[in-house]
């Protein structure tokens, strides 16, 4: 999912560009009808040859070269949708996590029923929220630009908290979606390392079976972990104004050591997800953009600015416009072709979110 | 030859093991044996929370350095086995080295006949002894690979014998065996090792449950037949892959121990 921002000069805006109808958006992933999680279409940006080709994910490996090293992001989703009652007034409202902030300390959106952030209450101070008899939470402290952002202590945290998350947490349920989804659904085949508050869907359409022809064909794999956090806030006016949030992440030093022995022998690296442009980028030291070993939190917010370097292509999905991946992007491709490309796209009647079609840069 | 007063090499020394079922029977035998060879995280899981705690103090005694995540669960149901990969996971870093699919479902006892075994209990032991495993195999599959790791199926020999009223036992243990095989030929290129193993008759509450009329005491201690799994958990096991072995027979020793270990080993029981 994207981060909307506020509207800089750089921002591709839906007034200025293009509109994405409502039948643009994918509702459910493949496999509810009936197909594979990997039958997806797919659209090249080829920027040597400044070309789009329109394709199938299918054909992925016949647009990589053996040597090309794929980054995917082994971030594992977590269901970070809890509904409890306010203790005080057995009021429901949804709890949505949104970072991690230390242990047991998380901020999070707290909705009402109807998914409007809730800032006033009625209630002076801090107040309980129950989920159930085994797990609670303290909000204690609403933040003063984002209504409906709170910092929350939960009771239990480590393996026990993970317990009860996963006894009674589910993943977050967008509007657009037609129906509420196990979690199985938004999680990639490879993911590892339980964390992300929301899918890296750029991969979501990889299937071991791709992942092999790949290895077969000589690509190099790697994995990077980046917990992605929420992506929106409820209402487009607090997206447009929410801060960045900042993300944990690491790149092993066997990543590391195997992206610059790439780089140095002048393969290309292909990042599977922005999540992971984000990761390799922010672990890149020095002018010739040697990447580090790092475990962190990062904040990096990739602009048309940026200039990237370590990643040489990247595999995403597609993006609304105001939307901080449009913006990432546009380090890539400008912003004439980034439209040009969804224009293209949307006539020739691709599917947009982490359950749509896939957008590959080279 | 090992030198006197040499301390015997830990085997499973740092890693991290998931075995179900692993409150009681052979499932709490493996649980010690692998603590006691220095696995550093070991995840028991069962239905029974005081049973597998009693489990995490044995094994505290026997390796005080192994880290005990008891993970009450029932694998019939699907939402769990989500719970219990992310649960692991989260508490190894991401890391898994071996996962023991152990835990068993016999369905009702006595055990009745096929024509007499209802719907729901049928599909009920084919969640826990068939489809968990599959489940769970899948989930911690990207672990598996990274630590080019080790499944190992437990296995009876109901799945070739036609014993009457073993029928829902034994089908989910033939099918068990089958993908046993294909996940080890699917998996072999990226390093993953998948077999199973059959510990034969053993004195557990499951077998007790299962033939009420027979001595238990006729049949082998689960301590008794760790060692195959215990083989098959360290990286002297490496290359062995889609086999089914026998827990209490010699014959896995032969082919798959070295002449060399082998040696050392009869040696070492002249000297006993």
């Amino acid at each position: 999912m994207s981060i909307r921002v506020a509207i800089s000069p750089q921002m591709i805006s839906s007034s200025s560009a293009f509109a994405l109808p409502d039948e643009s958006i994918a509702r459910e992933p493949p496999e509810i009808r009936g197909r594979s999680r990997s039958d997806v279409r797919m659209m090249v940006i080829d920027r040597q040859k400044s070309k789009i080709h329109h394709s199938h994910f299918s054909r992925l490996p016949e647009f990589l070269q053996s040597g090309d090293m794929l980054i995917f992001n082994s971030s594992r989703t977590i269901p970070s949708s809890v509904w409890g009652w306010i203790r005080d007034s057995q009021k429901l409202v949804e709890v949505r996590l949104a970072e991690h902030l230390s242990e047991g300390h998380w901020l999070a959106l707290i909705l009402s029923p109807e998914g409007k952030p809730l800032s006033r209450l009625g209630i002076k101070g801090a107040f309980v929220i129950d989920f159930g008899s085994e797990l609670s939470c303290v909000a204690y402290s609403k933040d003063k630009s984002i209504p409906g952002l709170w910092k929350i202590d939960f009771h239990s945290f480590g393996s026990k908290f993970m317990e009860l998350l996963y006894k009674i947490g589910q993943p977050i349920h967008y509007e657009y979606a037609r129906c509420t989804l196990g979690l199985d659904f938004y999680q990639n085949v490879y993911a590892r390392v339980p964390g992300s508050l929301e899918m890296p869907s750029a991969g979501r359409p990889f299937t071991w079976e791709m992942l092999l022809e790949l290895k077969r064909r000589g690509v190099e794999t790697g994995f990077v972990v980046l917990h992605s956090g929420l992506s929106s806030f409820a209402s487009e006016e607090n997206d447009l104004k929410s801060p960045v949030l900042e993300e944990e992440y690491s790149v092993s030093s066997s990543v590391a050591k195997a992206v610059n022995r790439a780089k140095r022998e002048g393969r290309r690296v292909i990042a599977v997800g922005t999540t992971v442009v984000r990761a390799l980028e922010s672990s890149a030291k020095g002018s010739k953009g040697l990447v580090v070993p790092a475990r962190g939190y990062t904040r990096l917010q990739i602009t048309p600015k940026h200039r990237l370097a370590v990643v040489d292509g990247l595999v995403t999905g597609l993006h609304e416009p105001e939307t901080s991946h449009l913006q990432l992007l546009q380090a890539f491709v400008s912003q004439r072709r980034i439209i040009e490309a969804y224009k293209d796209a949307l006539s020739q009647g691709y599917l947009w979110h982490e359950f749509g079609d896939l957008n590959l840069i080279l | 030859m090992k030198e006197r007063g040499k301390k015997k090499k830990k085997r499973l020394l740092g890693k991290s093991i998931l075995i179900t079922g692993g409150s009681q029977g052979l499932g709490r035998a493996l649980a010690i044996d692998y603590a006691r060879e220095g696995c550093k995280i070991l995840a028991i899981v069962g239905r029974n929370l005081d049973a597998l705690r009693k489990v995490e103090e044995e094994i505290s005694h026997v390796s005080p350095e192994t880290e005990t995540l008891t993970i009450s669960a029932d694998l019939s149901v699907t939402q769990d086995l989500e719970r219990i990969v992310a649960v692991t996971l989260s508490k190894s870093l991401g890391n898994l080295d071996v996962l023991v699919n152990n835990a068993s479902s016999l369905g009702a006892t006595p055990l009745p006949l096929l024509a007499d075994f209802t719907d729901e209990d049928f599909v009920k032991v084919l969640q826990t002894n068939l489809i968990a495993p599959f489940v769970l195999t899948k989930k911690f599959l990207p672990s598996l690979i990274e630590s080019m790791g080790s499944v190992i199926n437990v296995t009876s020999d109901a799945s070739r014998n036609a014993y009457p009223s073993w029928g829902g036992y034994g089908a989910s243990k033939a099918a068990l065996d089958m993908m046993t095989r294909i996940w080890a030929a699917e998996l072999n290129e990226l390093g993953v090792r998948v077999n199973s193993v059959d510990p034969g008759d053993m004195n557990t509450a499951l077998h007790r449950a299962a033939e009420p009329d027979l001595d238990p005491k006729l049949w082998a201690d689960p301590a008794d037949v760790t060692g195959v799994f215990v083989y098959l958990a360290s990286d002297e096991s490496a290359g062995v892959t889609g086999k089914r072995l026998l827990a209490q027979s010699r014959e896995w020793r032969a082919q798959f121990l070295s002449p060399h270990r082998l040696t050392i080993r009869n040696r070492a029981r002249r000297h006993e």
